[in-house]
């Protein structure tokens, strides 16, 4: 499912590397050329990333679009059939039992009869540098749950104690995988403040999602996943760059189409009436070649493209290749 | 003079605590036996079921309550073999907890934290072990105030200790049920395993009252000897070489095929 947002918000396109940067050695996670099969179905076809220590990293995609199977692969639960990974420089499993790794898995039950303080502390218990139980409760809002017994939570809270899970050990990796899901509004507004304040120490965090509007508010970088293949890699902005298609809108009677398809970098024409909406590649070449001619239009708005339309419209241009 | 100050035993004392605490098993060990107490269907079949029984079989129906088998007066001899049952079904009733970690995904949770899979499954075969404590431990309360049986405090550590490690064959046992069953099949056949393996092993009636053809049965059976295990600890102080041989056997048997089990379930989850 995907949520509309229209979210103006600018952003500084220089904090995600392009997806042609050399490799980063001692990144947080390198992929090089990784395939991975099940069956005849492609759940990652030769694909490239490399993502360095301290970013967020919003990986987008609908369902079967191949988030999990990176993810799993990047946590060495899933083996790959071609190409390398590295976690933290080395080996996922590796990686993972030096516990500077921390995980919120999509499927993960939770053992029935335990309380959630005693889940946290254990969970710590495994990691060499745990943050006290206090701590990780404090940070994934749990403070007022941890005597409650794991069954008795609803969606939304057991979310939130894998997200302590997740977080128990201190890692400097964590990966978070559809984390609010079963989440209402307000909670996913809640989730995200403590996950941010938790990634604003240095820590790299990558997290899968199909909400638009998460990737966008929450990431510095967004990885847009299409059927095993990466088709954008950048900023919010930087995405919806790509497939620039803004409206200039205005109100103009009696309109002449011809005339109006002759104006800079317009790529279409639609007329309601009174009412033209013009397509246009470059909305500021446009605006002024509209005044320079002298066209008696009133009431124009200009309307950016969101990252919605943005990412339906990279789908659709990954579909026709 | 070297003086060891109180205070520094006390520090000792604290690191030695927290260092327990901190290794990942002790820590894994003691999360999961405090939730797995919390769970009444363990408890009710574990603890409940074997005291009511005793005191059923011992102190309400008057049979056989002067009689001796193997030497043993029969509130002894049936004490040894409640506390044999709740000990075997504690060990078994750890497959419901292993599949169902399968089913829900638990145990895919605990295979991205640092967690190595072998420290999973001896801390699994250890839980097991130690959840055999509360039924033995009821039982034999329940034989002391009841029955006002009377041994040797040595004599009870020792048939503690038997009946405790003498399950560890059923504990592979369990681990070989939850790594073949799913989360939905394996409480039916758990329930079955146990009830058979107490029924034809002698645990509720003798296997000496038995037909020959079933006697011979019982005598191959482990949950026989586990119970002629408790026997001869009580009886004799020492125990039989042929049970602790045939205990060893099964142990390594379903050991074997739990391993073997515990590889192709994983092999496969990690190639999916």
């Amino acid at each position: 499912m995907i949520q509309t947002i229209d979210n103006p918000r600018t952003r500084d396109d220089t904090t995600a590397p392009p997806a042609s940067s050399p490799p980063s050695i001692g990144g947080a996670i390198t992929f090089r050329t990784l395939t991975k099969h099940y069956g005849d179905a492609v759940a990652l076809d030769r694909v490239d990333l490399d993502i360095p220590i301290g970013q967020t990293v919003a990986l987008l995609g609908a369902n079967g679009a191949g988030k999990s199977t990176a993810i799993n692969i990047m946590l060495g639960l899933v083996t790959p059939d071609a190409g390398e990974v590295r976690t933290l420089g080395q080996e996922p499993r590796v990686a993972i039992e030096s516990g500077r790794v921390g995980s919120m898995l999509q499927t993960a039950g939770l053992p029935i009869g335990a309380r959630v303080a005693e889940l946290v502390e254990f969970t710590g218990a495994l990691y060499p540098h745990p943050l006290t139980s206090a701590e990780t409760l404090e940070r994934a809002g749990l403070a007022g749950l941890a005597t409650r017994r794991v069954e008795s939570l609803s969606g939304g809270e057991a979310q939130r104690v894998r997200f302590a899970l997740a977080i128990a050990g201190d890692p400097d990796l964590i990966f978070l995988d559809e984390p609010t899901m079963a989440m209402d509004v307000e909670s996913r507004r809640a989730f995200w403040a403590d996950m941010r304040r938790f990634a604003a120490q240095g820590r790299t965090v990558l997290f899968a999602t199909h909400y638009l509007e998460e990737a966008d508010q929450v990431a510095d970088r967004i990885v847009v996943l299409d059927r095993g293949r990466i088709i954008a890699d950048g900023t919010g902005a930087s995405i919806k760059a790509r497939v620039v298609d803004r409206t200039v809108q205005f109100t103009l009677p009696d309109a002449d189409p011809t005339m109006l398809r002759t104006i800079d970098a317009v790529t279409s024409v639609d007329i309601r009436g009174a009412g033209v909406t013009l397509q246009t590649d470059d909305v500021d070449a446009t605006v002024r070649a509209l005044a320079g001619r002298h066209i008696p239009f009133r009431d124009l708005e200009v309307v950016g493209a969101d990252l919605e339309r943005a990412f339906i419209k990279l789908l659709a241009a990954n579909g026709e290749r | 003079m070297i003086r060891i100050s109180e205070r520094g035993i006390f520090d000792m004392l604290a690191l030695a605590t927290h260092l327990a605490g901190r290794w990942p098993i002790g820590a894994y060990l003691r999360f999961e036996v405090r939730r797995q107490l919390r769970n009444r269907r363990f408890v009710i079949i574990t603890v409940a079921l074997p005291v009511s029984l005793y005191v059923l079989y011992t102190a309400v129906l008057d049979i056989s309550s002067s009689a001796t088998i193997d030497g043993l007066a029969w509130p002894v001899f049936f004490l040894v073999s409640m506390a044999a049952y709740g000990a075997m079904a504690a060990a078994i009733t750890q497959a419901n907890a292993i599949a169902a970690e399968r089913g829900s995904g638990w145990s895919r949770q605990l295979r991205v934290t640092p967690l190595s899979r072998s420290s999973y499954v001896l801390t699994k075969l250890a839980t097991a072990v130690l959840l055999t404590a509360p039924a033995l431990v009821f039982v034999a309360a329940v034989a002391i105030i009841v029955n006002h049986v009377e041994l040797p405090v040595r004599v009870w550590i020792e048939l503690v200790l038997a009946l405790s490690l003498g399950s560890l064959p059923f504990a592979a046992l369990a681990i070989l049920l939850g790594y073949t069953l799913g989360s939905e099949s394996v409480q039916g056949a758990v329930t079955l395993t146990f009830f058979g393996l107490a029924i034809l092993g002698g645990l509720f009636a003798p296997a000496d009252s038995f037909p020959p053809a079933l006697a011979t049965i019982a005598r191959v059976l482990p949950s026989y000897h586990l119970a002629a295990l408790g026997r001869d600890v009580v009886a004799s102080g020492v125990p039989d070489p042929v049970d602790v041989i045939v205990l060893t056997a099964y142990a390594l048997a379903f050991g074997g095929l739990a391993a073997w089990r515990y590889r192709a379930v994983e092999q496969r989850s990690h190639g999916g």
